[in-house]
């Protein structure tokens, strides 16, 4: 279940959007770099680390900004369209 | 703003559909790795003249999945470059498709996907019935010509790619289809459109052919059959969950030759490569589009883009390149053109002058698009649910070349 | 409006603008197509620019050639010389010699390597002639790195103007005083205002066009002028220059075609040469204001661009 608990900013959202986008990149990146390749492939692993912090930080922040409610087994979830943040249950 | 960014991997295809615009398609002319590589190394290394946001990577042939081993290849070595060099779109790039659809479900094709799939767009060509597909759909000739140019058989594909729609559509639920008509498909649109959706395609995007094959009496016909259409997406209730480009709220309108003093066309904002290595404003003025003129290329991946062969691209305006009854015209929204088409229609070799052979076809549209609206909020205000619809309806996509 | 017919009465006939005449034999018009030409400029209203190849012309053709009031373009020479009081003389390239007529405006066709190298024999041409039109034949060879050296040399130039303006002279010299002698476009208008008869009696946009490619004509005088998309010629269909106020610029149909495929687009250096000019035009003329009182009606503004297709998103 779905649940609509607020909006960001189109500046907010850009950010969020931007580490998605990374997230997915680098995720699709691993499957193709080999530790053999060291160089990159420690660039890599150090890049993942911190962009999957960067990626908890918004949503840490923007929670304590908007004062958004959340469950136990529930998560947030971005309409990168409109903006909307939901509670995905 | 996304720069689209498109390699002709093959000029070669399974199909030699009888409407296709690419007249000199061959088997010859496939993109060797080293080309490709030079090209993506010239383009990344070059940042600074690319400075849009996001990228989308298009391949495009001939059919593109006869390549899959190379573009494969290519896009491996586009994430980790992108990567390696800190490029900013490795935050924000595509990889886009347009395929006939038969090869979609190889295991390479499919092994490509899983492996790209965050990235991935795909388009799948369906022209909807069988027999409309099929019309135009049809094999190549098994090729007996010295320089590999290919003609049409009587086979149609359409059995071959309808089996891959319901593997598409899972892997990419929202997914749309391009829809091309020319003037022997104008009867079967309704049907065609009715049974697109029957497939579960909810995005239809659907266009008349930019060419000058429009016969007397075409603009009738096709406005009867998008009245047609139009009936039966209202009374069949397609409207809430479907989308058809026919109908766009956004056209018919008068243009002010200030305001709305836009290029319709991105030509120029784009870039093909092809096997050779020459590069193009678009994929459209590559020679084996052009039926009347020379090839209009502006660089090559050893010496990069010649900057003073895009500036009449980049000031083209809507106004300079319109004739006056374009200007007059009270429709003229939504009335769409292609920059390849005009210049191939040209009376000269320019870019500047319009062709106007859609003309009659999109007054029929904007006709049929009227009676569409209104009959479709009439019906809305009486079930007292147009605010919602306006709120919540699938919206067409901009109309696409 | 066409006003004006330009007849290469040879395929030698001298080249008074960008293009090299790349004819090396003779080759007279035919004076079927001569008589006719002048007949349809009569009948059109047109002034009629006879330009000349450099040597004398036979005396059935100077007979022709006088039954229509017209100007005679012709090449600088020791040797015979085709009319004894021509109109306009080219010289191609510097000769060392000093200018006879004093009188006649000149063009001189020099390439930039030429310019930059004999600045001040052509300041020196400036004051010795009523007017100088100098034509850098190869503008579009030239590079960002090479426009300070421009500079330099409109700079020096513009010294010399100066100098003379402030002695009371009114030179006349194409890159740094039309600009502020214009208050309109004074641009070439090929196929707008102007149209040529070449030798082999067909017509082109201009000379340039018929000693690149002699079947890009546009028609022939039995068959009648027939140029195709010809609002492109036109300065209200040229997006970046119908925001321009280089009004000094040629703004050259043919340069515009050969070096953007488009003869409405200029290329990038085209606009940085012609907006060098008016940037030192507007410079010279605020230096002789600190002097004398000069030309005050003339307003040149200070832009902060040299290219105005980097401004274009500002129209």
């Amino acid at each position: 279940m779905k649940t609509k608990i607020g909006y960001v900013t189109a500046e907010e959202r850009d950010e969020i959007q931007s580490l998605f986008e990374r997230r997915n990149g680098l995720s699709e990146l691993a499957k193709i770099l080999t530790p053999d390749n060291d160089v990159l492939y420690q660039k890599l692993v150090k890049d993942m680390g911190e962009t999957g912090t960067k990626f908890q930080n918004w949503w840490d922040r923007m929670a304590a900004q908007y004062q958004w409610q959340g469950t136990e087994n529930g998560h947030w979830e971005i309409n990168f369209e409109t903006c909307e943040i939901f509670l995905s249950e | 703003m996304a720069k689209n960014i498109t390699f002709i991997v093959t000029k070669d295809c399974q199909l030699a559909c009888k409407y296709c615009y690419l007249v000199g398609k061959n088997m010859k002319e496939r993109m060797s790795w080293e080309t490709a590589k030079e090209f993506i190394d010239y383009v990344l290394s070059h940042e600074s003249e690319f400075p849009e946001e996001s990228v989308i990577w298009d391949f495009i042939g001939g059919e593109p999945f006869l390549e899959i081993a190379l573009i494969d290849r290519i896009c491996d070595y586009l994430k980790l470059r992108m990567f390696e060099l800190n490029h900013h779109w490795f935050n924000s790039y595509r990889f886009s498709f347009s395929t006939n659809g038969i090869n979609y479900h190889t295991p390479e094709v499919q092994r490509f996907i899983e492996k790209n799939r965050d990235h991935l767009s795909i388009g799948i060509t369906i022209d909807g019935t069988e027999r409309k597909h099929d019309m135009n759909r049809v094999y190549k000739q098994p090729s007996t010509d010295p320089n590999g140019i290919t003609l049409s058989s009587d086979k149609g594909s359409y059995n071959d790619v309808v089996r891959n729609i319901p593997l598409w559509l899972k892997q990419f639920p929202d997914a749309g289809t391009k829809v091309t008509i020319s003037s022997t498909d104008i009867p079967y649109i309704t049907e065609s459109v009715l049974h697109l959706y029957s497939l579960g395609i909810h995005q239809v995007n659907i266009n008349v052919v930019f060419e000058d094959v429009w016969q007397e009496g075409d603009d009738s016909r096709f406005e009867e059959q998008l009245m047609t259409l139009a009936d039966a997406i209202i009374d069949g209730g397609y409207y809430e969950d479907y989308a058809c480009s026919f109908f766009s709220e956004q056209i018919g309108k008068p243009l002010d030759p200030e305001r709305d003093n836009q290029n319709w066309c991105g030509a120029g904002r784009m870039l093909s490569v092809d096997a050779a290595g020459k590069l193009y404003p678009c994929t459209r003025f590559a020679q084996y589009s052009l039926r009347e003129k020379r090839a209009l290329v502006i660089g090559n991946i050893k010496d990069g883009i010649n900057q003073n062969l895009l500036r009449p691209f980049l000031t083209l305006d809507r106004v300079t390149q319109s004739p006056q009854k374009c200007l007059d015209c009270e429709v003229a929204s939504g009335c769409a053109w292609c920059q390849g088409e005009n210049y191939d229609a040209a009376r000269t070799n320019t870019i500047y002058e319009r062709s106007t052979a859609i003309c009659l076809m999109h007054k029929a549209r904007v006709r049929a698009n009227n009676y569409y609206w209104n009959k479709l909020y009439r019906k809305l205000e009486l079930e007292e649910h147009r605010e919602e619809y306006e709120k919540n309806h699938r919206k067409s996509n901009p109309e696409i070349c | 409006m066409m006003q004006y017919l330009v007849i290469l009465l040879d395929d030698t006939s001298v080249s008074y603008c960008h293009c090299d005449n790349p004819h090396k034999e003779r080759r007279l018009i035919g004076l079927d197509d001569l008589r006719m030409s002048i007949r349809y400029a009569m009948m059109e209203n047109l002034m009629v620019q006879m330009v000349y190849p450099n040597y004398a012309l036979p005396q059935e053709y100077l007979d022709v050639i006088d039954t229509i009031d017209h100007h005679d373009i012709v090449p600088w020479g020791t040797g015979d010389r085709p009319v004894q009081e021509p109109d306009v003389v080219v010289m191609d390239g510097l000769s060392g010699e000093s200018p006879v007529l004093r009188n006649v405006p000149y063009v001189l066709r020099i390439t930039k390597a030429g310019l930059f190298k004999s600045v001040d024999a052509v300041a020196q041409l400036t004051q010795q002639v009523a007017r100088l039109n100098v034509v850098i034949t190869d503008v579009e060879t030239i590079t960002d790195a090479e426009l300070p050296k421009y500079r330099e040399v409109l700079d020096t130039l513009a010294e010399v103007v100066k100098a003379e303006y402030l002695t009371g002279c009114a030179p006349q010299l194409n890159l740094l005083t039309d600009r502020m002698m214009l208050d309109k476009p004074n641009h070439c208008n090929a196929g707008v205002e102007n149209i040529t008869l070449a030798p082999n009696g067909r017509f082109y946009l201009c000379p340039a066009f018929y000693y690149t490619d002699a079947d890009d004509n546009v028609g022939s005088v039995a068959e009648g002028l027939d140029i195709r998309n010809p609002q492109l010629l036109r300065l209200d269909h040229a997006p970046l220059c119908r925001h321009c106020d280089v009004w000094h610029c040629r703004r050259c149909v043919w340069l515009n075609r050969k070096m953007t495929y488009e003869v409405n687009t200029p290329s990038h250096e085209q606009c940085v040469m012609a907006h060098t000019e008016r940037e030192t035009t507007r410079r010279l003329l605020a230096n002789v204001r600190e002097k004398a009182t000069f030309m005050s009606e003339v307003e040149i503004k200070e832009i902060d661009y040299s290219d105005p297709f980097d401004v274009r998103k500002e129209w």
